[in-house]
Formats: structure tokens, sequence, C-alpha cells
């Protein structure tokens, strides 16, 4: 779907070839593990069978006969220093409760020990051989159970910091009352209350996670990984295996995909460790099943929505509650709670009062952690399905309710001052909003009116129309930076450093777009390196639909600032006031005397003729604001009513992004995370034994959607104009998570009149929901 | 990684050649044919792999037996042969289509799945509602038994010696179909029905229905064919098997569903895979 953008562009806009595209389409050799070090040992690691236990002893004697062992560790050999596998900004919100090695296990799959041997098969015998005595205690499974009176309490750590309340199995907590919520649903006409269920799910990137760690010439910890965040993972490092961060290198290649679970600092200090005892480099490659179980997860969670409304639609209360199962550690379990309310309630900023608490809550389950979506996923599942019942209630269509209360341009909602990152955040005022025309849009594509009056029937197939909206943030506020460094050459060429980490979103190539688009030239001449800690300039890193925005930003005041450099240059190759110079289509031209001069020309002369520089700038961007984006989602679906099988037959998502950097680039984020949203609507689901242990821990058990489930999706674009972002841009990459769940149960519902609250939708969940309503109608 | 303790690959040329090569490894070695079950295999005992995919037994034939199909046809050979689209009103396509993913498919052989035989599988239930003949031989001498009676035997144990040679499909005067519910595209059967219908002067002169995956491998309902037979094909009847199917039927429950789901839903799919063989066997 073309994109009609306000002003004309030369590169902004447009749909550039990917910078990275051709040696990721022929195949060259770029992601961690594409590269040979002489000597490197394997590293293994040994995972707790067991659910909680404490660890009574580890013997490894039998372990370090094996041929090729190197050197194995554990907690009786490595300096116990508590802290956060999350990698988020300094001072990190999510508590300090894990250690390299401990003497207790929290889940099947933690962390027990790790060996770095010759070749793989010596360390996975010496795995075997490793004899550990657990004394096994009693483990809880659901955050009921962890919550209960009496229950086991699994960080008893005496180390341990900021978690909420330990001793109750809390890792964090919220309540913020807006208003007066009692009072509110008093003076409501209507009221709806809807609790929704989101199960454990994978992120199921492509490339597993890897790492390889290595001493240089110099005697510098070198860190070569698949990760989101190369910044956090040196400063946490440093803390973990008390190496200076100046001593310490992060190099971030390729990488085939993150969705949050590389935003996690899980290998790097194991291999790191290992490297550092041993002298030698480690290379480390989770299998799958590894990765299911002992990486991370979505943090599955229950939220219950209570909705009161005026009868003309216009909301008056809102309560929220999200009870987070954050798993063994408390990785993102505050930060993702707040996530829930900070981001879905201010959407409908309408209602007067509010009430949104919560708990992040320690089960031992395998661990939660950052995932797309990052809460607002959780809170528009219950949210968007309460409007949907708020609208039935008054007899309104779905639309009319969504225009009555959404947010608009000029407008603001307490929340954003209330709720930050685990804590207060900024006031904010909404600058650019294109959600009414995205609905507009939307309803048009999905035949939405005519298909609510007039339900599809053919046989035992029965076709209905949802929708949900949603909107997130471009980063976060009064936390996130990023810089930049753009570099000339004496070619009229440049080099650009970030340190923003491109994990597949294409943001190298959008990054490039920006800086190209100040300096007047293609995107060809503009080589993006991201990233190296000892050679990029610091960046958060990719999470938090940050990159477009904050490391956007600060590529474009680093381009504006070489270009207010080279106009210097060729003011005086001119000899004219570079006020009156143009830089556009590779050269600077007089505005007066029509007299040009190539940026080659500049390039020259600064390095090598007179008043001899380097023209380059580094610039910083602090993220005073974090625009959302908005986001209408319409589904149609087909459900077999004697079956329960669910098809999703057509997608409608339309989004506002501001103005879109690149709009292929932007479109496909949409249909992507469309896709993972329809995953987790119909497929998705980790199960675990009695016991605690992950049974459909590979791809064959565990299903995700394939190109053969995708329905026709149609990603649209709707531009606005965002005063704040470069080039007006928002973030395009979670927002489009968070509706597709709540739109196909809306979905469901119109076709066949059950709710379903319990993702996913099974065959199984529809057919006992409508022999259920069989009943209930019968009875 | 699996099959780690593999020290050998042999390319037999034929299957005596194969045969005495499984013979030597005295219980070690494997028969290779499309791999996608031995390469998930757990076993760490196996030293050699014995590829039998050049040993002439990829080919489908007619005669007046039936559809000859050698043992190491893949599933995309089988699935798009001009023989197997005319037979039985074209249900091997129809099933082969639903068989996991195109990939997989053209690596995977029709014997393999014939003898890994996996419970939820697809091919056995169609195998057996079809009458399939299995047709093996081992050291001694060549044998054959219908697919349905070697599955009720301890089959697997057969193939440690034998190598699957051929199946034969028998004539039908009418048709099958088949019908399968997963989780999404390429997912293994939470279900799977395979029905075939012959009429004659309006009349059901025979039936024949397979269901699968109830958690348990594809078996007949010879209670509900017989029902069935002498019968006018029609919406009552066919709602009829559904009652009987879901009165009768044995299932039980996995993770991946419950007995109970599965007991409703088999009713549905064999009143909807023998209406629609009765809609193809009038035209
Ligand atoms: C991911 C996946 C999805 C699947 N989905 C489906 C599905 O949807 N529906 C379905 O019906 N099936 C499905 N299957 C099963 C699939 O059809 C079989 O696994 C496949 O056909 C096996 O064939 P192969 O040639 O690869 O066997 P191999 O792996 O080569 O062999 C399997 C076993 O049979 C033995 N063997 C093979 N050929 C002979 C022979 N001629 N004589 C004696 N022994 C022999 C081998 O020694 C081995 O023990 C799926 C399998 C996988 C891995």
């Amino acid at each position: 779907m073309a994109v009609i953008l306000k002003a004309k562009r030369e590169v902004v806009g447009q749909n550039v070839l990917k910078v990275d595209g051709l040696p990721l389409a022929t195949g060259q050799p770029k992601f961690t593990l594409d590269m040979d070090l002489p000597g490197a040992l394997v590293g293994k690691i040994l995972y707790s069978p067991y659910a909680h236990a404490e660890i009574v002893s580890i013997d490894t004697s039998e372990a370090e006969k094996v041929p090729g062992v190197a050197c194995i560790l554990h907690y009786g050999n490595v300096p116990r220093v508590p802290y956060t596998t999350a990698g988020q900004g300094w001072p990190e919100p999510s508590p300090y409760d894990t250690v390299l090695f401990d003497k207790k296990v929290r889940y099947v799959g933690d962390r027990v020990a790790a060996v770095a041997a010759e070749t793989e098969e010596a360390a996975l015998e010496a795995l075997r051989k490793i004899k550990v005595e657990y004394k096994v205690l009693p483990a809880v499974f659901t955050v009921e159970e962890a919550l209960a009176p009496g229950a086991p309490i699994i960080h008893d750590e005496e180390d341990a910091e900021g978690i909420y309340d330990a001793k109750r199995n809390i890792a964090a907590a919220v309540d913020v009352p807006i208003g007066n919520i009692e009072k509110g649903f008093a003076e409501s006409d209507v009221v709806v209350e809807a609790t929704c269920e989101l199960p454990y799910s994978q992120h199921a990137a492509m490339e597993p996670h890897c790492v390889i760690a290595y001493f240089d010439e110099d005697g510098r910890l070198v860190i070569r990984s698949s990760t989101q965040v190369p910044f956090h993972i040196r400063r946490v490092v440093s803390r973990v295996l008390g190496i200076p961060i100046h001593r310490i290198r992060v190099v971030k290649p390729r990488i085939g995909g993150g969705f949050g679970s590389k935003q996690e600092i899980i290998l790097e200090p194991v291999a790191a460790a290992l490297a550092l005892r041993t002298g030698r480099p480690v290379k480390m490659a989770l299998s799958r099943e590894e990765v299911f179980v002992s990486t991370r997860t979505i943090h599955p969670a229950k939220v219950r929505v209570k909705l009161g409304a005026k009868k003309d639609g216009t909301l008056h209360a809102i309560e929220l509650e999200a009870i987070l199962n954050t798993g063994a550690y408390g990785a993102h379990g505050g930060t993702t709670l707040y996530n829930v309310g900070s981001k879905a309630l201010p959407l409908y900023n309408k209602a007067r009062n509010l009430r949104f608490h919560g708990k992040a809550v320690y089960t031992n389950l395998p661990v939660a952690g950052a995932y797309r979506g990052y809460g607002a996923n959780q809170g528009f599942f219950g949210l968007e399905i309460a409007m949907d019942m708020l609208a039935e209630k008054l007899g309104m269509d779905p639309i009319e309710l969504r225009l009555r209360n959404h947010i608009r341009t000029g407008e603001t909602s307490p929340i954003f001052e209330k709720l930050g990152e685990g804590r207060e955040g900024k006031p904010q005022v909404i600058r650019s909003c294109a959600l009414e025309e995205c609905l507009r849009i939307g309803a048009e594509r999905i035949g939405w009116y005519e298909k609510r009056r007039n339900p599809r029937r053919k046989g035992p197939w029965a076709y209905g129309v949802g929708l949900a909206c949603a909107m997130q943030g471009s980063g976060i506020t009064g936390v996130d930076m990023a810089a930049a460094t753009l570099i000339m050459n004496e070619d009229g060429s440049f080099r650009l450093l970030v340190g923003a980490t491109d994990l597949g979103t294409g943001s190298d190539t959008v990054l490039a777009q920006i800086a190209a688009e100040v300096l007047g030239v293609p995107v060809e001449k503009i080589s993006v390196y991201s990233s190296d800690t000892d050679f990029t300039p610091f960046d958060k890193g990719a999470y938090a639909s940050s990159t477009t925005y904050v490391s956007g930003n600060a590529v474009l005041k680093a381009a504006e600032e070489v270009k207010r450099q080279i106009l210097e240059v060729a003011s005086e190759i001119l000899e004219e006031p570079a006020e009156g110079l143009i830089l556009a289509g590779g050269k600077v031209v007089s505005e007066r005397t029509g007299r040009e001069v190539s940026l080659s020309e500049v390039g020259h002369r600064a390095f090598y003729v007179a008043n001899q520089r380097q023209i380059a700038a580094t610039a910083s961007f602090a993220c005073p604001e974090s625009p959302p984006p908005f986001a209408a989602f319409f589904a149609e679906v087909a459900v077999d009513t004697e079956t329960g099988i669910v098809r999703v037959e057509k997608f409608v998502v339309v989004a506002d992004c501001g103005q879109p950097i690149h709009p292929k680039l932007a479109e496909g984020q949409l249909e992507g995370a469309v896709v993972q949203g329809i995953g987790h609507a119909l497929y998705e689901e980790m199960l675990f034994s009695e016991r605690g242990s992950t049974v459909n821990s590979t791809f064959f058990d565990y299903r995700i959607p394939t190109v053969l489930d995708v329905p026709e999706i149609e990603a649209i674009l709707v531009p606005s104009d965002e005063p704040t972002g470069p080039f007006g841009a928002k973030s395009i990459a979670e927002v489009g998570i968070d509706g597709p769940v709540p739109a196909i149960s809306n979905a469901i519902y119109h076709a066949v009149g059950v709710r379903l609250t319990r993702a996913p939708f099974t065959p199984e969940r529809i057919l006992a929901a409508l022999r259920t309503k069989d009943k209930e109608r019968k009875g | 990684m699996r099959l780690r303790g593999v020290l050998r690959f042999h390319w037999a040329r034929d299957v005596d050649e194969a045969l005495s090569l499984l013979r030597a490894y005295e219980g070690k070695g494997a028969i290779l044919a499309g791999g996608v079950d031995l390469a998930r295999s757990a076993r760490t005992d196996i030293e050699g792999l014995i590829d039998i995919t050049g040993t002439g037994l990829s080919y489908v034939r007619e005669d007046p037996k039936g559809l000859r199909i050698g043992a190491t046809t893949t599933l995309s050979e089988l699935l798009f042969h001009p023989l197997s689209r005319e037979y039985a009103g074209g249900v091997i396509a129809e099933t082969l289509r639903l068989v996991a993913y195109p990939a997989l498919r053209n690596v995977a052989t029709i014997g393999g799945a014939t003898v890994s035989a996996h419970p939820w599988a697809d091919i056995p239930t169609m195998l057996v509602a079809l009458g399939a003949e299995a047709r093996w031989r081992n050291e001694e001498k060549e044998e054959k038994a219908s697919v349905e009676e070697l599955y009720k035997t301890q089959f697997r144990g057969i193939f440690r010696e034998a190598i699957l040679l051929e199946l034969v499909l028998p004539h039908w005067d009418g048709v099958f179909v088949f019908e399968k519910i997963g989780r999404n595209a390429g997912d293994i059967a939470l279900l799977n029905v395979c029905a075939g219908l012959g009429l004659r002067e309006g009349k059901i002169a025979w039936a024949r229905v397979a269901v699968g995956a109830r958690p348990e491998r594809g078996e007949r309902l010879p209670w509900l064919e017989e029902m069935l037979l002498g019968k006018e094909p029609d919406e009552n009847l066919w709602k009829k098997a559904e009652e009987e199917v879901k009165e009768r039927i044995k299932v039980g429950s996995d993770r991946r569903a419950s007995g109970e789901w599965r007991r409703e839903v088999a009713g549905v799919l064999v009143r909807r895979t023998l209406a629609r063989a009765a809609g193809k066997a009038v035209k």
C-alpha cells in the first residue's frame, strides 16, 4: 500500500535497498558464529533437573578427567556477585536476584555448572560426569501457589537487592490510583469486566543465542555476541567478573532475530568467565531446546479490566489489574508490569477515575523477560476485549466507542506522569495521532459495517469481524540515550558509526537514510557500522521501540553538524557565506551564482589542501518524550462450529508511525508482528510437566505460524507528523503485536457468540466454549 | 545432535547388499531412506547407516493387483505422480498434501512412513483404510501382509532384519477421501480420518473408515462399516454414523487434545468424509 508523505524527500520515505540486503541474500558470513578462532574451546552448560533445590555438593573430579576438558565452573569456584540478566539502562530497574552460579536452583533449566572443552563431545561427556547432590525443595508453578501463605520462598538469599517482597515471592508491585475508582464505577451507567490470560510463549528467533569470548593481543576481553544490548553487556560483565569496562570490548555482528530474548545477558558472562579461567577463546551456542528451557519467555499474565462508562459511551472509570508470572528470576518483571498500565491506559484518556495495580510474581518456572510488546500486549488483550463487551452492552459500534474515547493530538493522560520505567514517569502531551484515520481506513478495507450487520454463515463455518486498537511508545523517557558518529571520507562518502543494534529490523538502513537525506547523497554513500563498543558510540540498544526515534534523532543531529562543517569548507572554496549555499545531489551549490563544488572537492580540500581537518561529528539524543505510535487492527475469522477450528481469513492493520522512513520495512514490522500475534492467539503455549519441566521444547511440538498459515494481511501506514521525531518519525516495531490477540477474540465473539479470554484459542477451547453456551441456552 | 554413535555410512547398490550389511551390524545398523525420522532418533547404539535410496525401490506402477509403490518413493514423487492422482478418487494426493510441508515431503519416503508408523501420522491411517499390502524381504525370504495386519504385530522387530520393498494398493470401485485436523499448517494430526465408499444401484456396496491420531494409530471401525452396508447414502445416514462414532469410538487424551474433543470431532470428521466420498462417488 502506498504511503503519502507530507513533504517530498529524496531518501527518507523511499523504499531504498536494504544496506545489508545483498550480503545477507548471498549468504555472506556475518553472524556471530561465522568466525573461527584457532584453539577455541566449546562451552556447555549443566542445567538443573529440579524446579527448586539446594545443591548439597558438586563433585567434578570424574568430569575433569575427561580428555579435552579445560575448565569447569560452578558456585564453588566463581565469585558471587548479584546482578540482573536484564539488559537495561543503569541503574537497572530489575532486581539483582541472579548470580553466575548459585548454591540453589530455582527452575528446571537453571544454571548449575559450565564446562569448557576441546570438543563438544568432551564437554557433553563432562556434563554427564559432574555429580551433583540436590536437596529437593517444594516448588510452586502458578502465581496463586506462589502467593499462598506458607509458600516456599524462591529468593531467600540474603544478598539479593531490589526485590519488592522476597518473603511473599513478589518481585515487583504497583498500585496507582487516579481520581476515585469506586465512585467512578458508582457513577457509571454501564460496567463490564473481563479477565484475560496469556500463557508462556517463546520469541522463536531464528538464530539461537550464541557467543564467542576471547582475549585479544592486548589482553582485553572481546565478546562477540548475538545481542540487542552490546553496551549493557559490557557494563554487566564488568560488574560480574570484576574486569574494568575499558578492558572489555563487545562486538555485535548481524543478528538472526531477537524480539526481546536477546535484551538479556545470559551466555556472555559465562563464556567470558570460561575464557578468563582458561585463557582460551570460548564458543557457546544453544540448541533450540536450550533456548526454550533456559533463556527467556514472554511474561505470562492474567489481566483483569473493569470499565465504567456513561450512556453515551464516554469512559468514566478504568480499573486494570495485572498479575505477571516472572518465573524464577525477576529480569524485566517490574518494568513489564508497569508497561501493562503505562501503555494501555493512556489510549482512552477520557476516563477520569483510574486504578492500575498488579504484581510480578516469582514461580519455579522458566524465566520471563523482555518480549516484543513488553506488557502492552498483555494490557491491550484485557482492555480491548472489555471495550468490545462495553460496546455490546451500550449497543454501540465498537469503532464509535473507540472514537469517543481515544487520546488525540494536544491531549495528555495522567498516566504518563504516574507510570514510568518501573517508577514514576514524565508528563507528556501527544503531538501526533492519526488513530481516527487508521480506524476509518481499516473499517473500509475489511468491510466492517457490512460484515458486522450481516455476518456470513456457510455450512458449519461462521464468519465474524473484530477489532482492537493499541499504542506503544518510542523509547523510554528520561532513560534512553543514543549517540551516533558520522565521518566524512575525502571522496564525499561517509561512515556512520552507531551503537544501535540492527537485529534484523533494518535499522541500519533507516539510520543511513536519515543521514543521507540531511547530507543530500544517496544511501550508497553511507557505510553503516553497527555495533562495537570499541568503535561506535554508546547506544542503549535495540528495545522499547527506540532505534528509529532515539538513535535516529542522534543520527539526525550528527548529520546536521557534519552538514554545517561541509558548508563551512564549501564557503571557503566558493568564497561566499555558508548561509547562501545548498547541499543537495552530492554537491554544494550557491543560490546566488549557481556555482557549485562537489562533495569530493570539499573532502579533498579538508583532508589535504587548506585549513586541514576531519569533517566529522558525534551527537547524542536523550529521550525527553516517548511519542506513541497508534494502530487499529481488524480481523476476519471463520470458525468451524463443529470442530472449533479458527481460520484467520483476512487481517488489516493500519498504523500511524509518524512519517515512515522506509515504508516497506515499516510494513514488514507490522506484518511480522501480526503473524507473531496470530501465533499467540491460535497456537503458541509452552507446556510443563508436573515437575515443572518444559515438555514441548521443539518446533515439532510447539507450533509457530509458518508462511503457510499467514492469511491475507494488509498493512497500511497512515502518516502523521511527529514534531519531535527525525523527519516526523515515530516507532513501529512493537505496536503491531498488541492487537491481534484481542482482535481475533473479538472476531470469534462476533462469529459465534463466545468470548475467548484464555489464549491460545485452540479448537478444543473453542468447542468447549460453544458447548457451554449451548447448554446455557438450553438450560 | 542425535545418532552420536554413527561410524559408517553405506550406499547399498541393491537390496541384497543392504540386507547383508544389515545382518553384519547385528542390530547396530539402520536402514536409511529419507532420514527424517532417523535424524530425530535418540538411539545412540547405531553404528552404521545403510542408505537404500539407490536400490531401485523408487517407482509407482499399475498392474491388475493395484498400484505398486516402491518403498523409497518420496512423498513428493508420489504426490505428483499421474497414477496416484487417478487412484481411488485422488485420495493419495489429498492425504500427502497435508503431510508435513514440501521440504520434508521431498526427502521423506512412503516406506519410512510405513515402518515408522507414528500413531499420530496420516499415512498409516490412509494405508489401513485402503487395505494396502506390504511386501518385504529378509535374508531368507520375501513375505507380505496387509498393513492393517502388520500393525497388529511387533512389526518394528520385523524391519530390524528386513527391508520393506513395496506397497500394493488394491483397485477400488469407489472413492476415498481424507481429512485431518492439526493445530497449524505442517502440524501433525490431532485427529485424522480416511473413508471410502462404493455405490451400487444407489446403495452402499462397501465402506471403509479408519480414524487415526486418537492419539493411537489409525484403525478401521468395522462396526461402522457394517452399519453402512446396503444403506442409501443420505444426510440421515451420515448423521447416524456420526452419532455411532461419538458413542463407540475409542479415544484418549494427550497434551495436544483431550479425549472429549477427539470423541466429538471424530464423529464430525467421519460424517464429513462419508458425505464427501458419497458425493464424489456419484459423480
Ligand atoms: C517434522 C515432521 C512432520 C511430519 N508430519 C507428518 C504428517 O503430517 N503426517 C504423516 O503422516 N507423517 C508425518 N511425518 C512422518 C513422516 O511421514 C515420516 O517420518 C517419513 O515419511 C519417514 O520417512 P523417511 O524416508 O524419512 O524415513 P527414515 O527416517 O529414513 O526411516 C524411518 C525408519 O524406518 C526405517 N526404514 C525406512 N525405510 C525402510 C525400508 N524400506 N525398509 C525397512 N525399514 C525402513 C528406518 O530404519 C527408520 O527406522 C512427519 C515427520 C516429521 C519429521
